[in-house]
Parts: structure tokens; C-alpha cells; sequence
């Protein structure tokens, strides 16, 4: 029989580290409330 | 041999803060600016000299440029070890630059190609895992090894690997060869697929579906997409997000597969698993397009988030070519490689034929 998982050895501090997905998809919806304010009113390319 | 000074095992002991990790990452962030932006300057270059001297010159994007630069980098001098921290956010910069090409996709059309890319991902999971482990195991490679490649090859290379990695508890050295094997196929697939499309004459939604169902990479399934058109990008984007979002599905049975063998920890929660694995740039992806449906964005804000994505996914394509180093592959030596190729190779037949079926039926 397999033994159940041992508890996470990660410490409580990193438990609630914000991911890269999670820190990418902030940083999407920083950008888009600048543009919807006109704080960026335009990006050139 | 160099031993360290006290003093430097003090230094290495104490735990880095956040400002000098952010600080840590501006070498490698500017010079992904820099090659994205040479390959900008390349592609302008090139059509600017086309039009002065009166020939056709093939238009040769940016994305392709900024590539080869950074290819050129990673395997002749190498990345040095200050630009390293920097260069690995690619991937963030990829994701930031999906949420934010929401802004082009309507919602209606997220259904449709989101549909039709969920019908051929089914299929095209089935195909690459028992192609990968029926070549894997004729080529005797090591099982956990072959469930990475399986689980890279199906869905979407490092971020599925890395994912995988941690839930059948496999060697490190396995998980970095199957890396860099997703990523020097999908260089080989990122100059080879636009050719193909266009000896095919394939439409760009077509072309756009068969990069993001073929290529394993995410940034390098944009990347052949952009290459071949604008559109064909967008597409490659949306089919390889909804091929990342099966991905909690394929690790979690890979999980209780191993764990029924007794080499890997059982999973306690399934519904917990899924969630932990699921990309979450998709959820910001399907917000960003709900809010431009609804008409929040006008015209010029669309398009300032349409730039904003284009410089995001800039200094992606500079990291992918920085990334991918051909010599980790000659550590494991060619027969993993071999089967890697022949999975991928069976896999982009296998995929050009169902995206033919789909143009044909829904008028790609």
C-alpha cells in the first residue's frame, strides 16, 4: 500500500507566494485600468 | 578548486529581499528589450532597403530575427550569469501579453475557435501520448522520462514539464532534457511550419490552429504564428491557451498513475490538483475578451492593448531564443532526442491532417 502524502514541507510564508501566472495577470490588469483611465492614452509599436 | 571564504557562505545564507530580486532582474529584462528590439529594427531595415532599391525582398518578421539573435547568443558565448534571472521572465511577459490580447478577441469568437480547438486538442492528446510512449518504450528510455516527454509533447512543453516533474517525482536531469528537447523541436518546427502553411496555401486561421496544436511551446506556438501572419497569431495564441488549459487533467492522471506504482505521492485532492494546475492566464484572457465584447474599450484603447501585447510577446520571442541551448541535449545523448523528434514529427502530420479536416468542415 502507498503511504499517504507526508504534510507540505514548504514553510507557511511561501504557502501564499503569488504565482507567475497570478503576478503576469495583475500586471495585464494594472496596464488595461491605465489604458481605461487614459493614464496610457496610446502605445506606439 | 575555489573554496569559499566564510564571509561568502554568510552572503549565500542570507535570504535574498525583494527589491534586490527585482534589481536582479533588470540585466536580463533590458537585454530581452534590446534583441526584441533589434529584430524590430532588422525586419524594418530589411523592407526599407527592399523599397530603396527597388527589389522584393521577403518579408521577414521580427519575431524570426529576435530569435536567431538570441539562438546565435545562447550557443556560441552563452548567456552570461547576470543577464540569466532577467532572461527567464519570458514566460511572464508571454502570459502578461496573452490576458492582454483579450482585447482583440470577442467572446463569440473565443467559443467557436475555443470549440474547435478543444474537439482536435482531445484528439491531439491522445495521439502525442501513445505516440511518445509507444516510441519511448521501443527506444527503451527510462518511464519517467517518457511520461515527461509524453506530457510535454501533448501539452505545452516546460510549464507542462515542470508541472509534471513535481507530480511524478521525477530526476531533475530528465526534466531538463525533456526541456530542452521540447524547445530545440520547436525552433526546428518555428522555420519549418510557416514554409509548410504556405506550400499548402493554408488560410491563416488554419495555419494559426495547426501552430498552436503542433508547436509544444507557448511562446514558441505564438511565435511560428506571428511569423506567418498577424492573424495566423492570434489563433496559434488561443488554440495553444485552450491545449494549456487540459494540462491539470494530463498531470493529474500521470500523477495517479505513478502513485498507483508506489513511485509518487498519492493525490489527496483531485479537485484542488486541477485547480492548482490550471493556467490562470486563460481566466485573464476570457475577462479582458468578456470586457472588450461588452464595448468597455474604444477603439484607441483596443488598440493600446493590442501594442501593449505586441511588446509584451517582443521580449518573449528574445527570451525563447536565449533559452534554447542545443548542447543540454548532448548530455542524455541522441536516442531521447530521436524519439522526441519522431513523436513530434508524427505529431505535426497527425495535426496538419485534422486542421484540414477543420477547414474544410467549418470554413476556416
Amino acid at each position: 500500500m502507498v503511504p499517504e502524502a507526508s504534510p507540505s514541507p514548504t514553510p507557511p510564508s511561501r504557502r501564499f507566494r503569488l504565482t507567475l501566472d497570478t503576478w503576469a495577470v495583475l500586471l495585464a490588469a494594472v496596464l488595461t485600468l491605465l489604458v481605461v483611465l487614459r493614464a496610457i492614452p496610446r502605445v506606439p509599436w | 578548486m575555489v573554496t569559499d571564504t566564510p564571509t561568502a557562505v554568510l552572503e549565500r545564507s542570507r535570504p535574498i529581499q525583494l527589491p534586490e530580486r527585482f534589481l536582479g532582474l533588470l540585466p536580463g529584462i533590458g537585454l530581452l528589450l534590446v534583441i526584441g528590439y533589434l529584430g524590430k529594427l532588422a525586419e524594418e531595415g530589411v523592407r526599407a532597403y527592399g523599397k530603396a532599391h527597388h527589389q522584393a525582398l521577403p518579408n521577414i518578421e521580427y519575431v524570426l530575427w529576435a530569435i536567431v539573435f538570441g539562438l546565435v547568443i545562447a550557443n556560441t558565448v552563452g548567456v552570461p550569469k547576470i543577464f540569466r534571472a532577467g532572461v527567464a521572465t519570458y514566460e511572464f511577459w508571454l502570459k502578461a501579453g496573452i490576458v492582454l490580447l483579450g482585447a482583440r478577441f470577442l467572446l463569440g469568437d473565443v467559443v467557436k475557435l475555443g470549440g474547435i480547438s478543444l474537439a482536435l486538442v482531445a484528439v491531439e492528446l491522445v495521439v502525442a501520448i501513445a505516440i511518445m510512449t509507444v516510441l519511448g518504450r521501443a527506444f527503451r528510455l527510462k518511464p519517467k522520462l517518457i511520461s515527461l516527454l509524453a506530457i510535454g509533447s501533448s501539452i505545452c512543453g516546460v510549464s507542462a514539464i515542470i508541472a509534471g516533474k513535481g507530480a511524478i517525482e521525477a530526476d531533475d536531469e530528465d526534466a531538463t532534457f525533456a526541456i530542452a528537447a521540447i524547445l530545440a523541436l520547436g525552433a526546428f518546427g518555428l522555420f519549418a511550419y510557416p514554409v509548410i502553411g504556405h506550400a499548402l496555401g493554408l488560410s491563416d486561421h488554419a495555419f494559426g490552429l495547426w501552430a498552436g496544436l503542433a508547436v509544444d511551446n507557448t511562446a514558441e506556438a505564438a511565435a511560428a504564428g506571428a511569423i506567418y501572419s498577424d492573424a495566423a497569431g492570434k489563433v496559434a495564441v488561443l488554440t495553444k491557451s485552450t491545449r494549456n488549459a487540459t494540462i491539470g487533467f494530463v498531470v493529474l492522471a500521470y500523477a495517479l498513475y505513478w502513485a498507483s506504482r508506489g513511485q509518487a505521492k498519492t493525490v489527496a485532492n483531485k479537485a484542488r490538483f486541477l485547480w492548482e494546475k490550471f493556467p490562470k492566464f486563460v481566466l485573464g484572457f476570457l475577462v479582458i475578451s468578456g470586457l472588450a465584447t461588452a464595448g468597455l474599450f474604444d477603439k484607441g484603447q483596443t488598440a493600446a492593448l493590442a501594442n501593449l501585447s505586441r511588446w509584451a510577446f517582443l521580449l518573449t520571442f528574445a527570451g525563447v531564443g536565449l533559452k534554447t541551448d542545443f548542447r543540454e541535449l548532448r548530455r542524455q545523448g541522441l536516442r531521447p532526442f530521436v524519439v522526441g523528434a519522431l513523436a513530434e514529427l508524427s505529431v505535426t502530420v497527425v495535426t496538419l491532417g485534422l486542421v484540414a479536416g477543420a477547414a474544410a468542415v467549418f470554413k476556416l
